[in-house]
C-alpha cells in the first residue's frame, strides 16, 4: 500500500484556484464572526453553508461525517451541560435577575437522590446550540481553505501574508510528516496485537493504558527520525531565514481580491447589525 | 594530488558521548572525477566520515573533532554547512525522511531557493536535473507515489540541481530491491562517466561497487585499512573477511578455487573478467560433479495453508490475486520478489492483520475467520524489519514476558518461560537493562527471544537483512537456522538472494500479486528469466554455473561460491565461512 497522504481535495475549484491569502482572510474573518454572534440561528446557517461549500469544493463526506462522528459525544456533553448548568450566562446576556426567570425544560422530581430538583433550561440549551455550530464553523472553516491549498502554495502564500518563513515550514513540515507518525503508530499496535494483546477484546481504560505504552518507541523513533530530518535540512543549506527565494509564485488576481472584498463586507455588515439591530446576538431578533 | 575535491587529513572524531573514536586518523583524497568507494562493517566510520565531508559533522553534532578536511579548497571547520551545500550533494540511506517537500519538483527547487538561486534559475534547472536521473515529467507527483529507486534518484536530482563537486551516498540503496539498487548505482556512474562528477560512495552491495568505482577505501573500527582499486580491494579475500566484508560472489569463488589448488594468476572481481578464466580453468582442469543435497520432501497435513486468495484494498488496488499455498511443519521458506509484488500482504494474511476479499486462509487447518489476532499470535511469531518498533517495555524480562501476559499465562509459566527464552537468545545478562540501551544486533536478539516465549510453530522473518551489514545479516539467518533445527516452521522475505542457499529450502516467488513459481531454492534460483520478470537478480554464482552449462549442458545447477569451487577443484562442498 502506499504510504498516506495529508488530504487535499482532488477536485478543481473556484476555490482550489484561490491564492492562500484571501483564503487566510476568510478563516480569519469567518473565526471572528463566528466567536462574535451568539445566535443559534446564524450559527447554524454559516455553518449549514461552510458544509455545503465544503462538499462543492471536494472536501469528501466521509470526511465531515468523520468530524461529526468525533465530535458527537464532546457535543451531546456540551448540550446537557449548557442546559443544566449555564445559567448566570444566560441570565447576564438576557438581563434577567433571577433563575426562576429561564425557560424550564424539565425538572426532575424532587424524591430523586442527587438529582432530585435538578432543571434544564431552554435558555441553557439554546446557548448550547450556538457553542456547537460556533465549534463546527471553526472546524469546517480550516479543511475548506487547507485542503483546497497545495502545500507548496500555501508557504508562499503565509510568507507573503508576513507569517515568519520558520513558522510556515513548521507547519507545513507537520502537514508532511504527521502521516509517517500516524504509520509508525499503526505498525506498533499491530506488533503489540501481534505479542498477544487483544485489543478487540479490551475495555476503553485498558486501550489507553496500550496507547500509552506506544508513546514511549513513538517518542524514541521520532526523535531519530527529527535528528535525521535535522541534517537533511542542513545538508540543503537551511537555516529558517526568510531571505531565499521561492520556485511558486503568490500573485493576487480579481478573484482574490474579490473575495477579500466579499469577506471584509460581510465583517463590517455583520458588526453593524449586531451593534444596531441585536442580529446575530443571544435573543435578539435572528 | 593536484586536482583533489576534498582532502582529508589527520581526521580523528568522537560523538559528545561516545567513548571510543569514530573516526581515527583518517588521510584520504577524493580525486576530482572519480567514483570512490568506501567499505566497512557497521560502525567502521563510513557514515560519519560522509557527514564530515559538508560539515555537518562536527559542526551539527559537537563532539571532539581533530585534523582537517578540505572540501573545494574551504576547511569545513571555518565555513558554515550551508556554504558547503554548494559543493556538496548528499543522498542519505533512508529515501522517506529525506524526501522533505510535497512535490517533485518542490523537492529539487528546495535546497535552491535555501541558496537564494532566482526563480527563473531554478526553473531551468529541475528538467535539467530530473532528466539526469530519468524522471522526466514528474516534475508534479508527491514523493510518496515513487517507488523506492525513483525516490532515491529524485533525492539525487535534489542533490545534483546545486551542482556539487562532490556527491556523497550514504547507503543509499540498502532499503531497496534490487532493481530499485540497480537504477540507483548506474545512475550515480551515469552522472560521474557522462557529467563528470565526482562521486563517494558508502555500501554494503560488493557486486556493484566492485563494478562501478574507480577506486575503494577499506574502512574498520574508524580507520583506512586499505584504499587501492576494486581489483586490489576485493581480490583480497582474507583481509575482507578478516574485517567482516563481503567480499563479491565472483571473488569469493575465485578465492575458494585458488585455496583449492588451482592456479589463479589474479582473483577476479567482476562477471565479465571471472567468465573468461572460469572457461579457461575448465578447459585446462575439467570439473567434477558433486554432491548436491536434494530438497527435502515435505508430508502431513500444512501448518498455513491459503486457497485461492484475493485481497483488494479499500482504493481499488488488487494486491494479490489466485493465491494458493501450503507450508507444512518443519519447512523453511523463502518468499520473494520485488517491492509491492505481493509479499507483505500474503504474510498479514497469514496474521489476520488483513482479511481475505475471496479465499481462504487457515492456520493449523482453522480458518483465521475465526481466530483472534492475539490467538494467531500464540501460533505465528512475527519479527518485523525495525526491531524498534517492536519493543515497548521498560526492562528486557518485560519485553519477553509481555506477550506470556498479554496471553494469560499463570504466574509461574510466565516466569520459567520468560527465563528460558532469555537463556536461549543468551540474554540473561541484560534481563534488567532497558531494551533500547541494548546495542541494535541485541535488539533484534530480544524481539526474538520474546516471541520464542509464546513458542509459536512458525516464525516469519520479515526483510530481516535489510539495513544490516553482512554480519548483521548473518546474524539474524544463524539464528533462523537453528530455530529451523529445533523443529521450527521459518518464513523468511528478502531480497539479498545471495544470503539465502545456506538457509532457504524451498522458494515462493511473487510477481505482480501471485505466485510465479514454488518449488526448491536450487530450481528457483536457476529460472533466471522468471526472477527478471519480478525484478530480482540470483547471485553471482548462479550466473557463472549458468555460464559453465552453456558451455557444458552437464554442469551442475550450482548456487554457491564453494559449490563452484569444489567442482572445479574436485573438493567436497563446504558451507560458508
Amino acid at each position: 500500500m502506499s504510504m498516506m497522504k495529508f488530504q487535499t481535495v482532488e477536485r478543481n475549484s473556484f476555490f482550489s484556484r484561490l491564492d492562500f491569502r484571501p483564503k487566510l482572510f476568510m478563516m480569519a474573518i469567518v473565526t471572528i464572526v463566528a466567536f462574535l454572534w451568539e445566535s443559534p440561528l446564524m450559527q447554524f446557517v454559516m455553518a449549514l453553508i461552510i458544509v455545503i461549500t465544503c462538499l462543492l469544493v471536494g472536501v469528501k463526506w466521509s470526511y465531515i461525517r468523520l468530524i461529526l462522528v468525533i465530535m458527537t459525544p464532546f457535543y451531546l456533553i456540551l448540550l446537557s451541560t449548557h442546559a443544566f448548568f449555564n445559567r448566570d450566562q444566560v441570565m447576564a446576556i438576557q438581563n434577567l435577575t433571577s433563575a426562576d426567570q429561564l425557560q424550564r425544560m424539565f425538572t426532575f422530581p424532587e424524591s430523586w437522590p442527587i438529582l432530585g430538583g435538578a432543571y434544564a433550561s431552554w435558555d441553557g440549551f439554546i446557548y448550547g446550540l450556538n457553542v456547537i455550530f460556533k465549534t463546527l464553523t471553526l472546524t469546517l472553516i480550516i479543511p475548506l481553505g487547507v485542503f483546497t491549498t497545495e502545500v507548496n502554495n500555501m508557504i508562499v502564500g503565509m510568507v507573503r501574508a508576513k507569517i515568519p518563513y520558520k513558522i510556515a515550514f513548521i507547519f507545513s513540515s507537520t502537514l508532511r510528516f504527521f502521516p509517517l507518525l500516524i504509520e509508525e503508530f499503526n505498525s506498533i499496535i499491530e506488533a503489540q496485537r501481534l505479542r498477544g494483546l487483544a485489543m478487540e477484546k479490551m475495555g476503553a481504560i485498558k486501550r489507553v493504558r496500550v496507547y500509552a505504552k506506544v508513546a514511549v518507541p513513538l517518542i524514541l523513533n521520532s526523535l531519530v527520525k527529527s535528528q535525521q530530518l535535522e541534517v537533511v535540512l542542513q545538508s540543503k543549506a537551511f537555516s529558517g531565514s526568510p531571505d531565499r527565494t521561492y520556485l511558486h509564485e503568490s500573485i493576487l488576481k480579481l478573484p482574490d481580491y474579490a473575495l477579500m472584498v466579499f469577506f471584509g463586507l460581510f465583517f463590517l455588515v455583520a458588526v453593524f447589525l449586531m451593534i444596531f439591530f441585536g442580529i446575530g446576538t443571544f435573543g435578539g431578533p435572528i | 594530488m593536484a586536482n583533489s575535491i576534498a582532502i582529508i587529513k589527520d581526521v580523528s572524531y568522537k560523538y559528545p558521548r561516545s567513548v571510543n573514536f569514530v573516526l581515527s586518523e583518517v588521510n584520504l583524497e577524493v580525486v576530482q572525477g572519480e567514483y570512490l568507494g568506501l567499505i566497512g562493517p557497521t560502525g567502521a566510520g563510513k557514515s560519519t566520515l560522509c557527514l564530515a565531508l559538508n560539515g555537518i559533522v562536527p559542526q551539527f553534532y559537537g563532539g571532539r573533532f581533530f585534523g582537517s578536511i578540505h572540501v573545494a579548497g574551504l576547511d569545513t571547520l571555518e565555513h558554515p554547512i550551508s556554504t558547503f551545500a554548494t559543493h556538496v550533494g548528499q543522498v542519505f540511506e533512508d529515501p522517506v525522511t529525506q524526501l522533505i517537500s510535497t512535490s517533485v519538483e518542490n523537492e529539487i527547487a528546495f535546497a535552491l531557493e535555501n541558496l537564494k538561486v532566482s526563480r527563473e534559475e531554478i526553473m531551468d534547472r529541475i528538467p535539467k536535473a530530473l532528466a539526469a536521473v530519468r524522471l522526466e515529467g514528474m516534475e508534479h507527483k508527491h514523493p510518496h507515489e515513487l517507488s523506492g529507486g525513483q525516490k532515491q534518484r529524485l533525492a539525487i536530482a535534489a542533490a545534483i540541481a546545486v551542482q556539487p563537486d562532490l556527491l556523497v551516498f550514504d547507503e543509499p540503496t540498502s532499503q531497496l530491491d534490487p532493481v530499485g539498487a540497480e537504477e540507483v548505482f548506474r545512475t550515480a556512474y551515469e552522472l560521474n562517466k557522462e557529467l563528470g562528477m565526482t562521486i563517494v560512495m558508502a555500501s554494503h552491495s560488493a557486486e556493484e561497487m566492485a563494478a562501478y568505482t574507480d577506486r575503494i577505501a577499506l574502512m574498520s573500527e574508524g580507520k583506512i585499512v586499505a584504499l587501492g582499486t576494486p581489483e586490489e580491494i576485493y581480490s583480497d579475500t582474507e583481509m575482507l573477511i578478516e574485517h567482516e566484508v563481503r567480499p563479491p560472489q565472483v571473488a569469493r569463488t575465485f578465492y575458494y578455487i585458488k585455496k583449492g589448488g588451482q592456479a589463479v594468476p589474479e582473483i577476479p572481481v567482476t562477471m565479465d573478467k571471472a567468465l573468461p578464466l572460469l572457461k579457461k580453468i575448465n578447459k585446462t582442469s575439467g570439473y567434477s560433479l558433486i554432491d548436491l543435497p536434494s530438497p527435502p520432501v515435505m508430508v502431513g497435513e500444512p501448518l498455513l495453508s491459503v486457497k485461492d486468495l484475493q485481497h483488494v484494498y479499500p482504493d481499488g488496488t488488487k494486491a494479490i490475486h489466485d493465491v494458493s499455498l501450503e507450508i507444512r511443519e518443519g519447512e523453511y521458506v523463502l518468499i520473494i520478489g520485488q517491492n509491492g509484488a505481493g509479499k507483505s500482504t500474503l504474510v498479514k494474511h497469514f496474521l489476520k492483520l488483513l482479511d481475505p476479499t475471496k479465499g481462504v486462509v487457515c492456520v493449523e487447518g482453522t480458518s483465521t475467520v475465526d481466530l483472534e489476532v492475539s490467538e494467531i499470535a500464540r501460533r505465528i511469531g512475527y519479527v518485523a524489519q525495525n526491531p524498534d518498533n517492536q519493543i515497548f517495555n521498560t526492562t528486557v524480562s518485560e519485553e519477553i514476558s509481555f506477550a506470556l501476559k498479554n496471553l494469560d499465562y499463570p504466574e509461574e509459566e510466565v516466569i520459567s518461560r520468560t527465563l528460558e527464552a532469555l537463556q536461549s537468545m543468551g540474554l540473561e545478562e541484560v534481563k534488567d537493562m532497558h531494551p533500547l540501551a541494548l546495542p541494535k544486533g541485541d535488539r533484534a536478539r530480544l524481539v526474538i527471544a520474546a516471541i520464542l516465549a509464546m513458542q509459536p510453530e512458525i516464525i516469519i522473518f520479515d526483510e530481516p537483512t535489510t539495513g544490516q551489514d553482512y554480519r548483521g545479516a548473518r546474524y539474524i539467518l544463524d539464528i533462523s537456522k537453528k530455530l529451523h533445527q529445533m523443529g521450527k516452521t521459518v518464513i523468511v522475505i528478502t531480497h539479498h538472494l545471495y544470503l539465502m542457499p545456506d538457509y532457504a529450502e524451498r522458494v515462493v516467488v511473487m510477481g505482480k500479486g501471485t505466485i510465479l513459481m514454488d518449488s526448491d531454492i536450487r530450481s528457483v534460483y536457476h529460472q533466471t528469466e522468471l526472477l527478471k520478470s519480478t525484478f530480482l537478480t540470483p547471485p553471482q554464482s548462479v550466473h557463472m554455473a549458468q555460464m559453465m552449462q552453456q558451455e557444458d549442458p552437464s554442469f551442475q545447477a550450482l548456487l554457491t561460491p564453494e559449490e563452484l569451487a569444489a567442482s572445479l577443484t574436485q573438493q567436497a562442498t563446504g558451507s560458508e565461512s
